[in-house]
């Protein structure tokens, strides 16, 4: 019965037959990956009623072993690990709930909390539409969104100045995000181009802000000869990449067809973050908690990447990008040859990122940082739901000399997979507990790593290709633009239909302009030999250093840090006594000294708005976000106050 | 000469020591090896008493011009030896005792001390505990802070002390005080302050010593915390509370919690008093802090301090307790050249 049950899960989750799949083939020979199996454990739970531990579930699992895992851990009552939350629906599901860590992070982004921050930290992308019905498509493409924003509650989502998020009751104004539509059908060539790229400057520079309005902004461009442009930016504070990907299927899905109708969803984002909320302090939450602070601690630098600039001193608008496209053979080639090797393609990718890095930064030893779609599973609709999942994770990568490729791409899988295993706290906390330890206040880990190979099976149905009035989809015309706060370097692997799509998006103003192409073209070599095959038994080059070197030169490995710490004692004076008064009520714990930290007293980046904007209300001058993280004590903090207040007016 | 009752204990010892060659000295105890084993030069002389048979504690108190009572445990003690000590006219000094042992030599029958000193509390807490925060109070002050703790390991009778740290006369667990009401406060766990190490655990505790002071000084609020290095010790005293039944029963548990407590840490024990001025602007300290490795040893310290202010005629005669008739600058100026203490800052 139990057998039956399973092979039907696999075969809906790797799209084959339940009759045929061999019961002694791994899940990723099969063709899953880590994303699918965290899906596999959610239908196991809901379909079977058992709980299994997220590091039982590793995609070298084969059909009989999951059903021996199944059959132990009913007998057992559950797993070992199992998550001790159910998501449930909350009894108003307009009441607003707290920010998830990442999206603290944006927020303060927002706030200019962070170096590298920006306006808005969102996306931007457009897609060409040929076929389109220019009368209908504007009506078709506002009701479908209409449609969308009664399905998907996050779409109507708002962010308080208080850092807490609500969802609005539909009829409230502005609740439904409305399409602007530019009619360019009889317009000149050159007038084309202009209102375009204005549009595309205007969408990548300016982001839907979901705390004045929605946080997600749709406009078509109508063309002449039946042709169109959708553009869609999305901040990310209310809206993840995989919330991305879900967005513009189930867009066009209805744009497609006026009746079609989407499988109703059982909870929503604000259900899943409150359940998340009862996870924190329980017995499984500080095990993996503890797990992470056994393992970072001794955690490598970010890597040694030359800088030109501090990145504290740079103002970017808009991040640079890279792109190169792995032709639709070439991705299967790859896909193939990592199942060959028992490693996920994203295990691969991230390995072919850590030898690129590794030999632009001379060493081999490095913390990287890595952004992580994956939900927890929950619940079975978890996969469906828009909203600002995402979290981080952070990933030590160590390339020990000597070994091939494919010996290198195992170690990173089995790390990558005990990582996994243990993402009940979020990276942005992990990272917060680091820097507090290292006594930092700089990014500790500017470089990203972003995969979401495997994700489009993770969804379910294929993209749609063709969208009712809106014509057909032309993904190889396909424009996009990222804004992430705190990254230096972020890489990005996703499938674009049926090629691989790999991505640089960085902060130009640090790097030289040549090294970034050299380091990108000797990751794009490398992937491509392993696509092609021979890249897997080679013992890649390497710097003999393991940890980054020493050195006076400026490097995201070694990043200045700010002012000497104050001289230890009471607060020296009315200024410095209130902002321990106002800290102690924030924090719930006292503080009496001048050098205290607001980070070592247990303060985030969240309640740091929070209190400069409380101080604000007593003193009316206070410094930004950033400036204050620059000397975060009560002394530190008084001072920059002074400074405000003295500081002619501009 | 000076008697001193208990001078073999972890108290006493430290007495002796500290007055020992300027002094006569009689140390008493029960044992009379032990007390001999403390007693250094000529001038200390070991005496066998019995606390508990009236004969043998007048003889042990007859000729003394005061009395240091380093013996326990002081809710049994209580008068007792006060009273001794004022029946053969000599002064009184008690480590311990607190406002039970006070109220019980104000009562029946009636002593009268004439020019005869009594003090009870002179130890660390109470008694410094109560004693030094006076060095802020030079003005009005909105706030006071106090946080004395620390890991040191208890004996037998400390655990029962620390059991017996509920209900009237003692305190109120979770509660500070602000203008004449009690306020509420919660325990504070994992934090840093300023002179303990690492994070700590702090239990608010409104003590009787710690209200009588609030009164006094007339701060706006205060804020008494016991401080343990590690969840171990609360957390048996709340289980023993919970339990209820004879006392006894629970001392093992209490006296292992202390161990786990040094096993954490190492000893060491920390006093911290800050206080916020009701003038903002206005010149004077605001934090005291004041380190020793040895809790138990440094009461010793205290009690020999009084013995000698008393017999300098600084303190002023009847029956008191030690923080309400030291001189707290007096007192701190002795301390801060005590080998006991590692340090003091008045800042």
């Amino acid at each position: 019965m139990t057998q039956t049950e399973l092979s039907e899960i696999w075969g809906e989750l790797l799209d084959l037959d339940p009759a045929t799949i061999p019961r002694d083939t791994s899940f990723l020979r099969l063709g899953g990956d880590s994303v699918l199996a965290v899906r596999m454990s959610a239908l196991v739970r809901k379909r079977l009623a058992v709980e299994l531990a997220l590091s039982d579930v590793t995609v070298e699992i084969t059909l009989d072993g999951l059903a021996d895992l199944v059959a132990w851990r009913a007998e057992s009552g559950g797993a070992a690990r199992a998550l001790p939350v159910e998501v449930e629906r909350r009894p108003d599901p307009l009441a607003p709930f707290p920010l998830m860590s990442l999206q603290q992070g944006y927020f303060v982004g927002q706030h200019d909390g962070w170096e590298l921050s920006y306006d808005s930290a969102h996306f931007y992308g457009d897609v060409g539409l040929t076929g389109v019905d220019g009368e209908e498509a504007p009506e078709a493409l506002a009701d479908a969104l209409q449609r969308l924003a009664l399905h998907q509650p996050a779409l109507r989502a708002r962010v308080t100045p208080e850092g807490a998020q609500h969802v609005l009751p539909p009829d409230a104004p502005g609740a439904i995000p409305e399409p602007q539509i530019h009619d360019l059908r009889k317009a000149e060539e050159q007038e084309i181009e202009d209102v375009l790229a204005g549009v595309r400057h205007e969408m990548s520079t300016t982001g839907p802000n979901p705390m004045s309005g929605p946080g997600l902004d749709v406009r078509l461009s109508l063309l002449p000869g039946g042709r169109a442009r959708l553009h869609t930016a999305m901040n990310l504070l209310t809206l993840d990449g995989w919330s991305a990907t879900l967005l513009n299927r189930e867009l066009l899905a209805l744009a497609a067809d006026w009746n079609a109708v989407l499988a109703p969803l059982e909870i929503d984002f604000g259900d899943y973050v409150t359940a998340l909320g009862r996870l924190r302090d329980t017995e499984p939450w500080t095990a993996d908690r503890d797990w992470w602070r056994d393992r970072l601690r001794n955690a490598p630098t970010p890597p040694a990447l030359p800088l030109r600039a501090d990145p504290r001193d740079v103002r970017p608008t808009l991040m640079g990008t890279r792109e190169t496209h792995l032709s639709p053979e070439r991705w299967e080639a790859l896909r193939g040859r990592c199942a060959a090797h028992d490693v996920t393609p994203s295990a691969a990718m991230l390995t072919a990122f850590g030898v690129a890095l590794a030999r632009w930064a001379g060493h081999r030893r490095m913390l990287l940082n890595s952004l992580q779609l994956n939900r927890l599973p929950l619940h079975p609709d978890i996969h469906r739901v828009i909203g600002a999942f995402a979290s981080t994770m952070l990933l030590p990568v160590d390339l020990p000399e000597g070994r091939t490729f494919a010996e290198l791409a195992r170690g990173v899988h089995r790390d990558l997979t005990d990582s996994a295993s243990h993402n009940l706290v979020s990276g942005v906390e992990v990272s917060r507990e680091l820097a507090r330890d290292r006594g930092t206040t700089r990014p500790v880990g500017p470089v990203v790593f972003q995969s979401t190979l495997g994700m489009d099976a993770a969804v379910g149905a294929a993209h749609t290709e063709s969208a009712g009035p809106l014509g057909d989809v032309d993904f190889a015309d396909f424009h996009h633009q990222l804004r992430t706060p705190q990254v230096a370097l972020e890489v990005r692997f996703y499938e674009l239909r049926d090629r691989m799509a790999v991505v640089f998006s960085l902060v130009e103003e640090l790097f030289e302009s040549d090294q970034v192409d050299a380091a990108f073209a000797d990751l794009v070599a490398l992937v491509e030999s392993l696509a092609d095959g021979p890249g897997w038994d080679l013992v890649p080059e390497l710097p003999m250093t393991s940890d980054a070197p020493e050195s006076t030169a400026l490097t995201l490995a070694r990043l200045p840090e700010s002012a000497d710490a104050p001289a230890s004692g009471p607060p020296a004076d009315e200024l410095e006594q209130q902002i321990c008064d106002l800290w102690e009520e924030l924090l719930g714990v006292p503080v009496l000294d001048r050098a205290a930290g607001f980070f070592t007293l247990g303060g985030d980046s969240l309640l740091a708005v929070r209190a400069l904007a409380r101080l604000a209300r007593h003193t009316g001058a206070v410094p930004t976000v950033r400036e204050f993280l620059d000397a975060p004590t009560v002394a530190g903090l008084a001072a920059a106050v002074r400074a405000r207040a003295e500081a002619p007016a501009l | 000469m000076i008697g001193v009752l208990g001078g073999a204990g972890t108290v006493g010892r430290v007495v002796v020591d500290r007055l020992a060659g300027r002094y006569e000295l009689r140390v008493g105890g029960r044992d009379l090896e032990r007390a001999a084993a403390v007693c250094p030069t000529e001038t200390a002389r070991p005496v066998r008493v019995d606390l508990h048979d009236p004969e043998s504690l007048a003889a042990f108190c007859d000729g003394c011009e005061v009395v240091v009572n380093c013996a326990g445990p002081s809710y049994q003690v209580l008068d007792l030896v006060a009273r001794a000590a004022a029946a053969a006219g000599a002064h009184y000094v008690d480590a311990a005792g607190d406002f039970a042992a006070l109220e019980a030599l104000r009562g029946e029958p009636v002593v009268d001390l004439g020019e005869s000193v009594s003090v009870f509390s002179a130890g660390l807490m109470p008694g410094l505990s109560g004693l030094l925060p006076r060095l802020l109070a030079t003005r009005p002050l909105t706030r006071l802070d106090c946080y004395v703790g620390g890991a040191a390991r208890i004996g037998e009778l400390s655990a029962v002390d620390a059991l017996l740290t509920r209900g009237p006369g003692f305190g109120t667990p979770l509660v500070g005080r602000r203008g004449k009401e009690t306020m509420p406060l919660a325990p504070l766990q994992k934090v840093a302050l300023p002179g303990f190490r690492g994070k700590v655990h702090a239990w608010p505790f409104l003590s009787a010593e710690m209200d009588a002071l609030a009164t006094e000084l007339q701060v706006g609020e205060l804020r008494n915390y016991t401080v343990y290095v590690t969840e171990s010790i609360p957390r048996a005293l709340a289980e023993a509370w919970a339990d209820g039944g004879p006392l006894e029963r629970h001392v093992p548990a209490v006296v292992a919690a202390a161990e786990d407590d040094l096993a954490a840490t190492g000893p060491y024990y920390t006093l911290l008093f800050q206080a916020v001025p009701r003038a903002p602007a206005s010149p004077g300290p605001r934090r005291l802090t004041l380190r020793t490795p040895d809790s138990y040893a440094l009461s010793g310290v205290v009690a020999a301090i009084a013995a000698e202010e008393i017999l300098h005629g600084r303190v002023k005669p009847g029956a008191h307790l030690a923080a309400d008739v030291l001189d707290p600058a007096a007192v701190l100026d002795r301390l801060s050249g005590d080998p006991l203490v590692t340090d003091v800052e008045l800042l």
